[in-house]
């Protein structure tokens, strides 16, 4: 996700001499990455991308936290002021009276923590200017001060807030449940939601739902025009439960991209009193009930223990302790137990870090603190070496694939045919097209269109098209794809092989001679051409790849020479069904004087074939060579 | 056995084919002078002797002729005009896919550093595209990668069947394989992610560096980017780490290349590239191996760490080629592939 905030915005937290420019720059190389800084005005625009495991970094408290660990590597002043995380608390609210909700929690599990404080004599209006221009600035939609508010905390503190029309809540009470499969709500943006049940929501009492928690509010609880009491409402939920029903609902809203991440506990407290602060001045509110805070499951203080020497070990190159513990004082964290007591480890000794309540669910094991270590100290610092050279062996198969595969594609390039690669699924009517079976084909669920619904069984479908849609582009064309294809097994997964394809629009003795061109090349002798297939002028063939591997000979079988007569002699045949060439081929193999038989001509069905006789340890006669031929 | 005619016959041969069908006729197996060696057996035996001397008297006649005539021949061809400046012969020029071009490379660039290069499947089930990579079921991460399921029954305890939104379900089976470090792997393979625009294509291909040994750290990281960038993109190219996110790495960067365009300045003569806008393209994502993932692979990670990185190749063909539109490398259009 991306989060917009501004310069001035930030300064409101942060005390920095960094210009907008170096604020970017720095803290892309060792923090958050800041897409872009746009003037607006007399603003800067910061476009940040947040990582899904910093979420406390959606917010301009968070990237103040981050720029004063960051800045200060590159010689800018940067401190935090006016922390409201640290400054705020309940105690700075003063309870009302009179008026109360009655809250049944039916699952701890649902809401880590659920606060929530009533308002009176609220009156709707506009915000102030500052909120509404940094609102344009961030991109969120101006639309009254008390949703204005709200959403400008949310970017402040990044903790969104939810305010309901207490007066439109019947009974004043609320049940916060799981939905029951089926359930329906209408959301603010009035859409009605079926719910699939499991989905953390608020029902009044009623069996009325009116919250579909940290998700979108319902609309018949809404603030209005007339809103005179408002319930705020800041809470953390259980963030697999939010992220299953934004997946499930389709509701990706702002607040849901914040809660399926999970959010800090310890910060809704900063959030309930900023937000009351804004509310009482800007709105005119005043508290009438007292702060309903139900938070069963404080958590404990996260501890982790390691040493300094681990740092050099996974970084490569030492850094200071002092460094270490600075860079990791200014994200946050503290270091020894006792905060007072502050930096007193000696040199050497073992570093216990607490984690701030804002980091828990993203830093878990060493190797967490020694990356906040790495990016703040600079990786622009850490030097360049190669690791130790090692001999680790391929194994034998895996070799041959990518040995045989650069050695057919080598030659058939030099054979000039065009190498081709396609996609590796391919649509219903091609392989029907193809004659193939569309049943035997894995298909996916979730294909983006119905060209590329079904995972190749064979790589000719795919050829054949390339072939005809190259029609008119070139004369001959002669194409080849060395692919796998993926056959399916039951219950497991595909068997994925390797298989060579070829097509021409030339004619079957074209493709034929290619095939027996690779056999050539690769010394192969006693594997069969496969079937040469004519589908709308396309000449296809198919070659098993691994089978190709496996008959292959490195080095062709070595003849000695000899000083001996070799004797010609061509004979002419009546070819026909019984008499074909691989026949009388085979017959006159039955010689042990034939050495080879070229083809001369053939015209008709007359076929002149030329065949080469003699022996390597005497000189044969013509005769000898004639009566050979003769038993043809 | 008069010479004079066969010389006359030779001499109205017209080139050099003509010519030796006259030789063949004349001197061949079957021709004229063994033609009347043959018939020595029918001459008298007082005069065999002398029959013998003039037929191979005739025979030395007729080369001689052929050899003269041949000279001539040639030299009347040599004084006609010959356009040196026509083509040659013409010789067939297929051509290699970009993206094989580009493996190539790649391994061999990683081979001299002691990378074998793997196959592993393109269809895995979701344990080695997520789980295996410390990426649990409903994870927000797996948001980040689109994936294109199979419709068929999910495994019992591996999950449903999916195409490799990545190459880094090598990873997992890589350290299976091997046992114990050291690993050196390079993984080049077809993945594939729903999404298809001017930008994206169904199907791509990616290599991932996959190293293992006792002691790794960052420093071998960025030596083995240093490494590729100038190797790959050309001496001089620079790269730079920033911080980023992945659960299969800890810490996790993102790595940019110098641009070579602008030389990183982002700048030609005082107008901004329009190669990288900033000085730097932005290569992939890489980072050192979560203890996580070695444990899963069984390495131990108290006594051995690592590095890895995926990019995609249709990406640094791109930065390298600026071959931007890649939906021509899989359109299969001749134009296209016969450039290579």
């Amino acid at each position: 996700m991306n989060i917009k905030i501004t310069y001035n915005w930030l300064l409101e937290y942060l005390d920095t001499d960094a210009t907008p420019h170096e604020m970017q720059k720095y803290l892309s190389l060792c923090g958050p990455s800041v897409e872009s800084v746009e003037k607006i005005g007399d603003d800067y625009v910061f476009d940040i991308e947040i990582t899904s495991n910093r979420i406390d970094t959606a917010s301009v408290i968070g990237i103040a936290q981050e720029a004063q660990a960051i800045l200060p590597m590159f010689g800018k002043k940067a401190k935090l002021k006016l922390n409201p995380l640290v400054n705020l608390k309940f105690d700075q609210i003063k309870p009302g009276s009179g008026f109360d909700l009655k809250v049944d929690i039916k699952n701890p599990d649902l809401v880590s923590r659920f606060t929530s404080l009533i308002f009176d004599q609220v009156q709707i209006g506009d915000s102030p200017k500052f909120i509404q221009g940094r609102l344009r600035l961030a991109g969120v939609k101006v639309i009254n001060n008390v949703v204005d508010i709200s959403n400008y905390l949310m970017i402040t503190l990044g903790q969104p807030i939810h305010m309901f029309d207490y007066d439109k809540i019947s009974n004043h009470h609320m049940i916060v449940r799981e939905s029951k499969k089926g359930e329906k709500l209408v959301t603010l943006d009035e859409k009605e939601i079926t719910l699939p049940g499991g989905d953390i929501v608020i029902e009044d009492g009623s069996g009325k739902l009116i919250d579909l928690c940290g998700i979108m509010g319902g609309l018949n609880s809404a603030i209005g025009p007339k809103t005179k009491r408002v319930l705020l409402f800041v809470q953390t939920y259980n963030k697999s439960k939010i992220r299953k029903t934004t997946m499930t609902t389709g509701q990706r809203t702002i607040a849901a991209t914040f809660f399926e991440k999970g959010l800090d506990e310890e910060r809704v407290v900063a959030t309930t009193v900023n937000v009351t602060q804004l509310l009482e001045k800007y709105c005119h509110a005043k508290v009438v009930s007292r702060i309903n805070d139900i938070y069963p499951k404080k958590k404990d203080k996260k501890l982790l223990v390691m040493g300094y020497e681990i740092f050099e070990k996974k970084i490569g190159v030492k850094i200071p302790e002092k460094t270490i513990n600075d860079i990791l004082t200014n994200l946050g964290f503290s270091i020894t137990d006792d905060p007072n007591q502050g930096l007193t480890l000696p040199e050497g000794q073992t570093l216990h870090i607490t984690v701030p309540s804002f980091r828990v669910n993203d830093i878990n094991i060493p190797e967490d603190i020694i990356e906040e270590v790495a990016r703040v100290y600079g990786y622009h610092n850490i030097p360049s070496v190669l690791q130790p050279a090692t001999y680790v062996s391929q194994p034998k198969d895996m070799e041959d694939l990518f040995v045989f595969q650069n050695r057919i594609k080598i030659f058939l390039k030099h054979l000039g045919l065009n190498e081709v690669i396609n996609y590796s699924m391919i649509s219903k009517g091609m392989i029907e097209d193809g004659g193939l079976k569309v049943e035997e084909h894995l298909r996916l669920s979730n294909s983006i269109s119905e060209d590329i619904e079904y995972l190749r069984i064979s790589l000719l479908p795919s050829l054949k098209k390339n072939i005809k849609e190259n029609q008119g582009k070139k004369d001959v064309l002669r194409l080849f794809e060395i692919a796998k294809v993926y056959l399916p097994k039951k219950g497991d997964l595909p068997n994925e092989v390797y298989k060579v394809g070829i097509a021409t629009n030339t004619d079957f003795s074209d493709l034929k001679g290619i095939i027996e061109a690779i056999y050539k090349e690769l010394n192969i002798h006693n594997l069969s051409v496969p079937e040469i297939i004519e589908r709308d002028g396309v000449f296809l063939a198919e070659l098993d790849f691994q089978s190709l591997i496996n008959n292959c000979q490195l080095m062709p079988k070595y003849k000695p020479l000899h000083p001996y007569a070799i004797i010609k002699l061509d004979k002419t045949f009546e070819i026909q069904p019984q008499t074909t060439y691989a026949v009388v081929r085979q017959k006159a193999f039955k010689s042990e004087l034939l050495q080879k038989i070229e083809v001369v001509t053939l015209y008709q069905n007359k076929l002149t074939l030329r065949f080469y006789y003699s022996s390597p340890d005497r000189n044969i006669t013509e005769d000898e060579a004639k009566t050979e031929l003769a038993k043809l | 056995m008069d010479s004079k005619k066969y010389e006359l016959e030779i001499n109205s041969a017209k080139n050099l084919v003509e010519l030796s069908e006259l030789e063949i006729k004349f001197l061949g197996r079957n021709g004229l002078i063994n033609d009347l060696l043959s018939k020595i057996k029918d001459i008298p035996n007082d005069e065999k002797r002398e029959y013998g001397q003039k037929v191979n008297e005739l025979k030395t006649e007729i080369k001689k002729y052929i050899e003269i005539k041949k000279l001539n021949v040639s030299k009347q061809i040599s004084e006609e005009f010959f356009d040196k400046t026509m083509p040659g012969k013409a010789y067939p020029k297929g051509s290699l896919h970009i993206v094989s071009l580009a493996i190539e490379e790649i391994t061999k660039i990683f081979e001299k550093i002691g990378f074998i290069r793997v196959s592993y499947p393109e269809v895995d089930w979701e344990y080695g595209a997520f789980e295996s990579l410390n990426m649990p079921a409903n994870h927000p991460a797996r948001d980040d990668v689109e994936t294109s399921f199979i419709d068929v029954l999910a495994h019992s305890t591996l999950g449903k069947m999916v195409l490799t939104p990545h190459t880094s379900n090598g990873q997992n089976r890589e350290m299976k394989r091997v046992g114990k470090p050291p690993i050196r792997m390079i993984n080049i393979s077809k993945c594939y992610r729903p999404n298809w625009d001017t930008t994206h294509t169904p199907m791509f291909h990616q290599f991932e560096g996959l190293c293992v040994d006792k002691e790794i750290s960052i420093v071998n990281l960025k030596g083995t980017l240093d490494y590729f960038a100038e190797k790959y993109f050309g001496a001089g190219t620079k790269t730079r780490l920033r911080p980023h996110h992945f659960q299969f790495t800890e810490p996790s960067f993102e790595v940019d290349i110098s641009c070579n365009n602008c030389q990183g300045t982002a700048k030609i003569n005082g107008v901004k590239c329009k190669v990288c806008k900033s000085g730097w393209l932005e290569l992939g994502g890489t980072g050192m191996v979560h203890p996580n993932v070695l444990k899963e692979g069984g390495i131990d990670p108290s006594t051995s760490s690592g590095w890895a990185f995926g990019f995609g190749i249709e990406r640094v063909i791109m930065m390298k080629y600026g071959l931007d539109d890649i939906r021509n490398y899989y359109s299969g259009d001749i134009r296209f592939l016969e450039q290579f």
